[in-house]
């Protein structure tokens, strides 16, 4: 049952990834930006959920939610203070104009990394687990308890985002922006409040990933730079804004991997994904599911 | 070009000057520092000079906005050290085969990505960093992965080495200059500027991008090579995504599009970084906040900030 085991694994980190990716898709759909300090988001949240519970004595259960929080904070504020030059006066800027943002939160990403370093610490720490069980078996597969729970949050927050942006007056207010930010805001949508709405959501999201996944992963500093670079691969094979072909290409890249890490090669599964990235990006730019004649 | 002096030559020219100048100044060091540890940290400064005036090519120049220069370092390192490894090269075929190499790969990377434009160009040269990287480190038998790689020294005098780096850095920058004052600079500030603008007027864009990949990576390439003979031995940390940080960082500090900005920025950003470092081991952070600031609020560095019309 080896195959069916990878297959639910690999499902199962799917859904992380797609915790991470959907809000980088989510902020490239909008502003056309990669935000390359997102892995630090993660790291944020997971840090957060760390410290509250172990240095706090927080129940795990209370500190889930506060990491949320810490990691929209985050969002907001990295898009009120960074992000506000790229749609007011940027358009006249005569060098570093298409890289001003990839700068800037390439910058970011260090700043984090080596503040946590100094700040709490270099060495890795292991979070308390949501639950006590360790193993248990859902028919033929075993589970680990606490990857069974996160996962099962993960997929009532994907849920729970997809109503929100389908149902909700702030989700169409997003969808609006994206499409188009101009026409939105003839429309009486106030674009800018929107896009830091984004960066919120999408700082929660991320920092929920990292909070969910702190007792697995053991977080140290640079733990975000392995599921950033998961999702700018899921987020170019979605077709870069599509929060929609971000799901499907997390599950899809989380599956895919499982199964090459086993059956290819453990020491290259990380520049697989960066291949297929490289591929994508150069052969089909739209995204193998995103929408078709995206502009480059 | 004509005898006419514009702004641009006049501006290009002032900035030769200007880094002249630095240089020149490099040069005098030795009489007063003999430290072989600080000669050696302005060995690595100029290392990094050099791999800033490289990217600055792309970037500042070019408006290529690559994230792979220090893998390109890597690359140029690793030839060198793996034709001395498995086949006993001589240096002095090493070395040029590092600049061959790596002009060949930016040739073809460059190639690649041409359609490619800002995120999208950013994340395919960040996917071929990290695959250059990752494959180097799990390749045991052929590099040793991350072991790394003895490499022989050209010769052992810190001195010597010094001037020889900054030799290279003359030679780079006579280099850069000409270019940039003649027809393929003037293309090149087009092509940033302008690029469908800069086509629809004639411009051979492919040609000139891919000029600027394969001569931007083979600068790295051949500061990589370099750099392995000085320390004597390479590694994947060479290609470190760190590394690329903090060259984005010096250049975005001293100025984009300039000659003295990326020299200037790198000088600062790794003496500075030596300092604090005893300081307590905060040189990233501070740098970090530095590279936010200078991007959000002083686009044009250093240089732009000191050649200001007042």
């Amino acid at each position: 049952m080896l195959a069916l085991d990878l297959f639910v694994n690999g499902l199962i980190f799917g859904l992380f990834y797609a915790l991470m990716a959907v809000g980088l898709a989510m902020i490239f759909g909008v502003l056309k930006v990669v935000n390359f300090a997102h892995g630090e988001f993660y790291m944020v949240g997971a840090y957060t959920y760390v410290l509250c519970s172990m240095k706090l004595g927080i129940t795990p259960w209370l500190a889930l939610p506060l990491a949320a929080v810490a990691g929209a904070a985050l969002g907001w504020t990295v898009e009120r203070l960074l992000m506000r030059p790229l749609y007011a006066g940027y358009s006249s800027w005569s060098i570093m104009k298409d890289e001003y943002a990839v700068v800037v939160t390439f910058g970011l990403s260090l700043l984090l990394i080596n503040l946590v370093d100094k700040v709490v610490g270099p060495y890795p720490y292991r979070g308390p687990a949501l639950i006590e069980t360790s193993r248990f078996a859902v028919g033929p597969v075993m589970l680990n308890g606490q990857k069974l729970i996160a996962a099962g949050i993960s997929i009532a927050l994907l849920v729970g985002l997809a109503l929100f942006i389908k149902r909700s007056l702030w989700g169409r207010q997003i969808q609006a922006v994206a499409q188009n930010r101009l026409g939105a805001s003839l429309a009486g949508i106030d674009a800018t409040r929107t896009t830091s709405l984004i960066f919120a959501v999408s700082g929660l999201l991320a920092a929920l990933a990292g909070a969910l996944l702190a007792p697995l992963i053991n977080p140290s500093p640079d733990v975000g730079a392995f599921p950033a670079v998961k999702s700018y691969v899921i987020v170019v094979l979605g077709g870069m804004g599509s929060i929609w072909g971000a799901m499907i290409a997390s599950l899809l890249l989380g599956v895919l991997e499982s199964f090459f890490a086993v059956y290819v090669s453990y020491d290259y599964r990380d520049a697989f994904g960066l291949l297929i990235l490289m591929l994508v990006l150069i052969f089909r730019p739209q995204g193998l599911i995103g929408e078709k004649g995206r502009d480059v | 070009m004509s005898g006419e002096r514009n702004l641009w030559s006049r501006r290009l020219a002032l900035d030769l000057r200007a880094s002249l100048g630095v240089v020149a100044a490099l040069a005098l060091v030795p009489a007063f520092v003999d430290s072989p540890y600080w000669l050696g940290v302005l060995i690595v400064s100029v290392y990094f000079a050099l791999l800033a005036l490289g990217w600055n090519l792309l970037a500042g120049f070019t408006g290529q906005f690559s994230l792979a220069p220090a893998a390109f370092a890597m690359l140029g390192a690793y030839t060198t050290a793996l034709l001395d490894y498995h086949w006993k090269v001589p240096l002095a075929l090493g070395i040029p085969a590092a600049i061959v190499s790596t002009a060949l790969l930016g040739w073809l990377l460059g190639r690649v990505v041409l359609r490619l434009k800002g995120p999208y160009l950013a994340l395919t040269t960040l996917s071929f960093a990290e695959i250059a990287r990752v494959v180097i480190g799990n390749s045991y038998v052929f590099t040793r992965g991350d072991q790394g790689l003895n490499v022989p020294a050209l010769f052992h005098s810190r001195v010597g080495y010094y001037y020889l780096f900054l030799g290279v850095l003359l030679a780079v920058l006579a280099g850069l200059y000409f270019l940039m004052r003649a027809r393929a600079g003037r293309f090149w500030l087009a092509i940033r500027d302008d690029e469908i603008g800069a086509e629809s007027r004639g411009i051979d864009v492919v040609r000139y991008k891919t000029l600027a990949f394969a001569l931007s990576c083979a600068i790295c390439g051949l500061a990589g090579s370099l750099y392995g003979t000085f320390s004597q031995l390479v590694s994947p940390e060479l290609g470190l995504l760190l590394q690329t940080g903090l060259v984005i960082s010096m250049v975005v500090v001293g100025g984009m599009g300039s000659l003295t900005g990326p020299i200037v920025g790198a000088l600062i950003v790794y003496l500075a970084s030596e300092w604090l470092r005893e300081v307590g081991n905060i040189q990233m952070i501070v740098f970090s906040i530095a590279v936010i600031l200078f991007a959000r609020f002083l686009r044009t560095g250093l240089w732009g900030l000191a050649t200001r019309a007042p």
